[in-house]
């Protein structure tokens, strides 16, 4: 058995509700959806026909996704990997605890699902939440694994919930 | 955006209209990249790719793909409609160059009290016709001469509400 009480009591861990440094803004609206390729008019910084059911202008269905950035005045791991060539890019910005007992098995992308509720304004401010919602294993052709399912949870500043999103990792 | 769909006019086995991406060159997943802040070498520094990573050559980002998925269904609802989930897997890597031809199916439909809710099977192919993204969507439709979805979306009784 690779679940344990120990890797059971990570589940319902969670984070603070953190707020994204950055309001949604019209020009960080546009370039991502130029760069998704997806120019609807819903996303134009002013009211019209196809924005105007959601309240005015909105962002792209998954912008809140990738609100979560790297504030100023905290440490800049790209200045501070500027020498290392092995340095991956990676900035990881939003986590939870590792889980100790399972940190010798590999991680694997088993999925993801998102859950909307209602587009991002312009001008609103986005928290993210996160907590691992469930761990299981189960009996796979090459052994026993564990699917570790990450829940993240996007509320406005006025507390509505925008999305859910649920990760699957898989562990083994 | 298409004329407004309608939850009467849908059946199972209709397929959507195709939503294709590309080719994707080196300046959309530079765009893509620094439109997020993903400073993640793998889809703009082709040695560090290859050499590193030991990859092909640099790859089309999950995040980008999950955008394309999105779009397809967005774009199928309409304005009085609403996508309420989306889930999905990464099955195959896509490598810059790669064209992505995103389809959909319509696998069921369910009728309630205030719009219908439509399964759609769902996934990204590319130009060889490998799919590397398999999926599935709810989508809440209207009933034609009736109301638009609610919105923010209201899950349907008996569902993990928006609380």
């Amino acid at each position: 058995m690779l679940i344990t009480d120990e890797v059971r009591s990570y589940i319902g861990l969670s984070s603070e509700a953190d707020f994204a440094c950055d309001a949604v803004e019209a020009g960080a609206v546009r370039r991502f959806a130029q760069a998704i390729m997806d120019e609807d008019p819903a996303y134009l910084g002013e009211t019209n026909d196809a924005n105007r059911r959601f309240g005015g202008p909105v962002a792209p269905p998954l912008f809140a996704n990738h609100m979560v950035r790297r504030p100023l005045g905290t440490p800049d791991p790209v200045q501070n990997n500027a020498l290392n060539p092995l340095f991956d890019g990676i900035v990881p910005v939003a986590s939870l605890p590792g889980i100790k007992p399972l940190s010798h098995l590999a991680s694997l992308n088993g999925g993801s699902e998102f859950e909307f509720f209602r587009y991002a304004r312009h001008g609103e401010r986005v928290s993210l939440k996160l907590s691992y919602a469930d761990i299981t294993e189960k009996e796979s052709s090459k052994g026993p694994m564990v699917l570790v399912v990450r829940q993240y949870e996007f509320r406005t500043d006025g507390g509505e919930l925008l999305m859910r999103a649920r990760m699957t990792t898989i562990r083994r | 955006m298409a004329e407004q769909l309608y939850f009467d006019d849908v059946r199972p086995g209709q397929e959507l209209p195709r939503l294709t991406k590309g080719p994707l060159g080196e300046i959309h997943l530079f765009r893509w990249s620094a439109a997020m802040e993903n400073w993640h070498r793998i889809h703009y520094d082709r040695r560090f790719a290859q050499e590193q990573d030991k990859l092909p050559d640099l790859l089309v980002n999950g995040s980008l793909k999950q955008q394309f998925i999105t779009q397809i269904v967005k774009d199928w609802a309409g304005r009085d409609g609403w996508v309420w989930k989306v889930g999905f897997q990464f099955r195959a890597m896509n490598t810059v160059g790669d064209t992505l031809h995103v389809w959909g199916k319509v696998k069921s439909t369910e009728r309630l009290q205030d719009y219908g809710l439509v399964v759609v099977e769902l996934g990204i192919v590319n130009q060889d016709g490998k799919e590397n993204t398999p999926g599935q969507a709810t989508v809440a439709l209207p009933f034609r001469g009736g109301q638009p979805v609610p919105y923010p979306f209201v899950p349907p009784p008996g569902t993990q509400a928006a609380a």
